[in-house]
């Protein structure tokens, strides 16, 4: 379209949009196409080449600030075969949030493989997906330019080269090898980045924490923020340091948190001493002590008593008040040593019933085996199967069908989907889909079986992890990486 | 895995829908015939009167189905002839590993009980297998002087029929004349109103097909931004004149017939010998579905031929009853089948139907085709220049990204030219595609906007639809 076409054709819309006979203002070549016809004939004949020359003479222009965004980063691992897409999609359309649809991708990932990315894509925010996805999540926080942090080494040169979700990343794989160096990253790098970037910095030291870290957690009780304070506190009371050495005052928090705490004595023969929560008179009480046991550190609480850590744990009176008994671990999973933390999930694995469920407060603290432990233990008697749901940061793909065999899940799985409770059934099914992260692929393809053997629907949504845990190993046997 | 008659009997509606069923037990009708004994599945695919085969599929554990046909019968005849094949002839079913995803999909959202299906709640009485069995013996026969007057009263109903949609392209002559008199800018605001009106005048008189087009122009003008509206109103209304000049000229023209007044029936296009028949390998590139003003969905499936050394594109047309509830396609977004379209006569010809399913084809890229190297949418031109009244073309753009603009609108733009062609995409994109480098996206351009239906990307292919 010639330029006086164009003019005349801004001139007709002009026209059209306020009204009334717009012929007059028509590119002369288009008046002659229109001219033999009464006005309103006109008028249409325009109209139909106006509405061609939009259509195909003329384009939308393109805004000079168009912006892309760089390339989405290849990972570390190849993309789950393009057959088993319809199994993971099954499977992550039946995990009903962010959580366990994380799930499925730490399960894929355990199996050496990542999610195609129009799948599921990691939140800019999570902490929580396989480290793989690092670059991803980096990525969708918005990080700009070319960096290529994965391939470096993390120094104090690249530091900046690194974008945050794969420093973290880079932090944690240090602090497991060369706990000192990534110290000296942290303490160097992180002095000058902000409050919230400086705690984030300081909490991966609980990767590998050791004694030599003690001198740079002192350091930082003169750190302007409270919170990164309050976090090298309890980092330091997780290596015997007691952060409130305090005079034992009437304005000591320890003294007063040990005064809600009855020493007593049991046992006949051999005398020995134990430690419970005494009865509360009201509410305010309640409230008060709920405070001590967040804001006091475990082991000047312990020091109080002149025990040591896993010497107060087995003299302290479960059950005495529900309560107390979860502030209690909350406080030793926050600012416990390791024997301590060990020492506590030992003992409430070992007391079975509702107990072990207060472990699950300890996960993150917790090894491999004992994480494998407090499920083994939940799967055996059976009777808090909920809580797999409630359980974080437990290896995928573990449980095999001996474990699962042996204790009372099988036999409750059973029942619920044979019988006719229908809330039971949907209970069943929750677990089901727990157990198809936990489970090896052996044992994902027998549970199948016996649950659709005692009548659950064989293409139940529920068992949809369970087949992609099942055909995962399946495809790997058959080398298609 | 078992099916007796007896179950089809008792689990039938009524014994005309049992009889229905009967007529759909023949191979012939059901070019996909699978089941998976582990899960205790069978589906199929069965041709019925719509553009594609219906897809159905039975749980023989609990007796829970699924059909996409618009019936209001529940089970329809098409799940009770899938059941009775089931029982009769379990052979015809292929056994297989997988399901299909439409199935997996299906499978996602029922609510299941997991109970065994309760046989005592449908009762067999009033119907029976037996009778549906027994041939149809009361057709009636049609003497000579009966066809010679029912041709006669066709050949009426058809002139009168001609005769009422001239007077409605009249009447839309002078409500365009109208609308550009009292100005486009009254027109945007009011044309909601305004277009209801015209499109009940235009069913008055018989041109249904136009006047559904103008009951969906507001819903277009409304899609678009403040400043884009007066150009799309022109757009639209010279598009109506020229439909309407061209019926003129040609009133008996099958496409110009089903754009103004109604569309042939599935029988008629496939009798039609000089309708365009491809026999292909096809790709399902995307769904589009749209709930319209006069209570229908429109449901359309686009296909690309992979053997087509050019783009060559169908698409599959369906309507049914907004109240029939959601319906899942035939086809699933990737889906790539061998099978003989037929196409509705038309210059451009676009849409088709299925008539024969020949297998599945082999999954893989899309074939390198020719592109115009200068610009994207020579197809569009192209388009335009045959059938200048119709709006959304598909095309195949060459490799390109995403880019956003300040507002956050995506606009498609050509990878070796990123200071030059772009195009503004539809609605939201999914942001992870910023991200990708598209090999080759299809889409549908209507002269303003994309709407894209899939790409080939560095991570394969891409749903996009």
């Amino acid at each position: 379209m010639n330029e006086p076409e164009q003019a005349g054709l801004a001139r007709l819309r002009d026209g059209w949009i306020s009204g009334g006979a717009a012929f007059e203002l028509a590119p002369a070549e288009w008046k002659e196409v229109a001219a033999a016809a009464n006005p309103d004939e006109q008028e249409r004949r325009l109209l139909a080449i106006a509405a061609q020359a939009l259509d195909v003479a003329l384009r939308p222009a393109a805004p000079k600030t168009l912006k892309r965004r760089p390339p989405l980063p290849a990972l570390a691992m190849p993309m789950i075969p393009e057959r088993l897409r319809p199994l993971l999609r099954a499977a992550l359309k039946y995990a009903a949030d962010a959580r366990l649809k994380a799930r499925v991708a730490t399960l894929v990932a355990s199996r050496g493989f990542v999610l195609h990315p129009m799948d599921w894509m990691p939140a800019a925010s999570d902490q929580e997906s396989p480290e793989v996805y690092a670059p991803w999540v980096d990525w969708q926080a918005g990080a700009d330019g070319e960096k290529q942090s994965r391939r470096e080494q993390l120094t104090a040169e690249t530091w900046d080269d690194f974008y945050p979700a794969a420093r973290r990343t880079a932090l944690v794989d240090l602090r497991r090898t060369t706990p000192a160096l990534a110290r000296t990253l942290i303490e160097t790098k992180g002095a000058s980045e902000s409050a919230e970037v400086r705690l984030a910095l300081v909490e991966l030291m609980r990767f590998g924490l050791g004694a030599d870290d003690v001198p740079f957690l002192k350091s930082l009780s003169a750190d302007r923020s409270g919170k990164v304070r309050e976090l090298a506190g309890r980092l330091l009371a997780r290596l015997g340091e007691h952060g409130n050495q305090a005079d034992g005052g009437s304005e000591d928090p320890t003294a007063e948190l040990a005064a809600f705490i009855e020493e007593g004595k049991s046992g006949f023969i051999r005398r020995r001493t134990t430690y419970a929560p005494m009865k509360l008179k009201s509410p305010a009480q309640q409230a008060r002590r709920a405070d001590l046991f967040a804001s006091c550190y475990f082991g000047d609480l312990v020091a109080r008593f002149g025990k040591t850590e896993p010497d107060f744990i087995g003299a302290w009176q479960f059950g005495v008040d529900d309560n107390a008994d979860r502030f209690l671990v909350l406080m030793v999973s926050v600012s416990g040593s390791d024997a301590a933390v060990a020492c506590l999930a030992d003992r409430l694995v070992a007391e079975g019933g509702k107990l072990p469920l207060l472990a699950l407060q300890l996960m993150l603290r917790l090894d491999s085996g004992r994480k494998r432990l407090l499920i083994s233990q939940i799967l055996n008697d059976a009777q808090n199967l909920h809580a797999l749901n409630l359980v974080e940061g437990v290896e995928a793909g573990w449980l095999d069908w001996g474990d699962l065999a042996k204790g009372k899940t099988l036999s409750a799985l059973r029942s619920a989907v044979s019988g006719d409770n229908s809330v039971m059934k949907r209970s069943a099914e929750q677990y089901l889909e727990a157990i198809g992260f936990l489970a090896t692929a052996a044992t994902a393809e027998k549970l199948i079986g016996e649950v659709v053997t005692a009548g659950l629907p064989p293409a139940s949504p529920s068992l949809g992890l369970l087949r992609l845990n099942a055909a995962l190993a399946e495809n790997r046997s058959q080398s298609e990486r | 895995m078992q099916l007796d008659l007896k179950t089809i009997e008792a689990l039938a509606p009524d014994q005309a829908s049992l009889s229905a069923a009967s007529k759909l037990t023949k191979r012939s009708n059901w070019p996909r015939l699978e089941m998976n004994e582990q899960l205790g599945l069978i589906w199929g695919e069965c041709q019925g009167s719509g553009s594609n085969p219906y897809r159905v599929a039975f749980d023989t554990g609990d007796h829970g189905y699924k059909c996409t046909c618009p019936s209001r019968k529940f089970p329809c005849k098409h799940i009770l002839g899938l059941m009775w094949i089931g029982a009769t002839a379990p052979a015809s079913f292929d056994r297989v590993d997988q399901t299909p995803e439409w199935v997996n999909d299906w499978l996602g959202r029922r609510r299941k009980t997991g109970q065994q299906p309760a046989q005592s709640a449908a009762s067999a009485e009033g119907k029976s297998i037996d009778e549906a069995s027994r041939p149809d013996e009361s057709a009636p026969v049609e003497d000579a002087a009966a066809a010679e007057r029912r041709e006669a009263a066709q050949r009426k109903r058809a002139e009168d029929t001609r005769s009422a949609v001239s007077a409605a392209l009249d009447e839309l002559d002078q409500w365009i004349a109208d609308q550009l008199r009292l100005g486009l800018a009254g027109f945007v605001d009011a044309c909601s109103e305004r277009c209801r009106r015209i499109a009940a005048r235009l069913v008055d008189l018989k041109a249904t097909a136009l006047a559904g087009r103008i009951d969906e122009l507001p819903a277009r003008l409304m899609a678009l931004r403040g400043e884009e509206k007066p150009d799309a109103a022109i757009r639209e209304l010279g598009k109506l004149v020229l439909l309407a000049k061209a019926w003129r000229a040609t009133p008996d023209d099958p496409e110009l017939k089903r754009l103004v007044s109604t569309s042939e029936t599935r029988e008629q296009v496939l009798a039609n010998p000089d309708a365009v028949q491809v026999a292909s390998d096809w790709e399902v590139l995307g769904e589009k579905i749209e709930t319209r003003r006069d209570g229908l969905v429109s449901h359309a499936t686009w296909l690309l031929d992979l053997q087509s050394p050019a783009p060559r594109f169908a698409v599959l047309l369906d309507f049914f009853p907004a109240s029939a509830g959601r319906r899942s396609g035939a086809f699933a977004p990737g889906d790539r089948f061998k099978a003989r379209l037929v196409f509705y006569p038309s210059r451009t010809p676009l849409r088709a139907l299925v008539a024969e399913r020949l297998g599945d084809a082999a999954p893989g890229a899309w074939p390198a085709f020719a592109s115009d190297a200068g610009d994207p949418l020579a197809a569009y031109a192209a388009f335009q220049d045959g059938a200048p009244w119709l709006s959304d073309c598909p095309v195949i753009l060459p490799a390109g990204a995403i880019a956003l603009d300040e507002k956050d609108g995506a606009w498609w733009q050509a990878a070796n030219d990123p200071h030059g062609i772009a195009l503004p995409v539809e609605g939201s994109v999914n942001r992870t595609l910023l991200g990708l480098d598209l090999a080759a996206t299809a889409a549908l351009w209507n002269g303003a906007r994309l709407e894209l239906l899939a790409s080939q990307s560095n991570m394969g292919r891409l749903d996009l639809s």
